[in-house]
């Protein structure tokens, strides 16, 4: 939980006035987060209910009038990689940092170029686009579900993930890579390609 | 944000789309400086035909994520939550 030198002390009745009305309102988008970094529904109740527990006991670290979805998807991702992933087959950072470096590499800039048409993409209705986002590994997951279904700036996505800016935008940049040449391997299966 | 003119005369190849898919990605995430911006989505654009595909096909690929990407609490999860965070509350 980030040091804050200066805590509000908020009364009881404005402790629950803030959880009420700024903290439980994102609570879908809490939820699916959740379930898209564990890919389980169960798993994504839990940590979204443990996520809120722990705003609700730190609540005084939370200063009103910032961002209250930014600053409840931070603890969400703490407690994913504190508690849930340390219990689970995900791979570890270490793991993860070859990945980034192979991913980053000039070399993979020239091999992913991914020949998905626009035509192909439209005609995926159903479950394909959720399916190959989920395929992706969880950190190239969590930056799409971080820009593109919630909007966040890159900004936010720094502070959210506690990296640089330049690596939020080099992660996005590849995720999106791959989350195409994914989508493009359906689109071959699928028979979408000839035209 | 205005759709870009299909290009007229037809580059078929850019000299570098690798960079134009980073600059593409900046515009579209609201990174862009609106000095970037302009250049990107009115000029090179209209004359550039990969970029011009690729730029329909990453606002496709947002709005796909938008729409099938997304789910929704389990409808006891709220309840759950209230009641242990009240259970917390009059410890
Ligand atoms: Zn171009």
């Amino acid at each position: 939980m980030e040091e804050i030198l200066e805590r509000p002390h908020y009364s009881q009745s404005e402790k629950e006035a803030i959880f009420n009305h700024e903290f439980l309102p994102h609570i879908n988008a809490m939820y699916n987060f959740g379930y898209r970094l564990t890919l389980d529904r169960d798993d994504a109740k839990d940590l979204v209910q443990d996520t809120y527990l722990k705003a609700y006991r730190f609540i005084d670290s939370f200063q009103q009038g910032t961002n209250a979805k930014a600053w409840l998807f931070r603890i969400l991702k703490n407690s994913f990689i504190n508690d849930y992933r340390k219990k689970s087959k995900e791979p570890s950072k270490v793991d993860y940092q070859e990945v980034e470096t192979y991913y980053n590499s000039e070399e993979v800039d020239r091999q992913i170029t991914p020949d998905l048409r626009v035509e192909s993409l439209s005609n995926m209705i159903g479950d394909e686009v959720s399916n190959a986002l989920n395929s992706l590994d969880v950190d190239f997951r969590t930056v799409i579900i971080l820009c593109d279904l919630e909007g966040f700036k890159y900004e936010e996505m720094a502070k959210i993930l506690d990296i640089p800016i330049g690596t939020v935008r080099s992660r996005l940049h590849r995720a999106r890579a791959l989350l195409k040449e994914k989508l493009s391997h359906y689109a071959k299966e699928m028979g979408y390609t000839k035209s | 944000m205005n759709t870009p003119q299909e290009p007229h005369k037809k580059k078929e190849d850019c000299s570098n789309q690798n960079e134009c898919l980073k600059l593409l990605q900046a515009v579209l995430d609201g990174d862009a400086t609106p000095e970037q911006r302009e250049h990107f989505l009115k000029e090179h654009l209209e004359g550039c035909m990969p970029c011009y595909k690729n730029y329909n096909l990453e606002v496709m690929l947002r709005e796909k994520i938008k729409t099938k990407c997304c789910s929704e609490a389990p409808g006891d999860l709220m309840e759950a939550i209230k009641q242990k965070v009240s259970q917390l509350a009059s410890r």
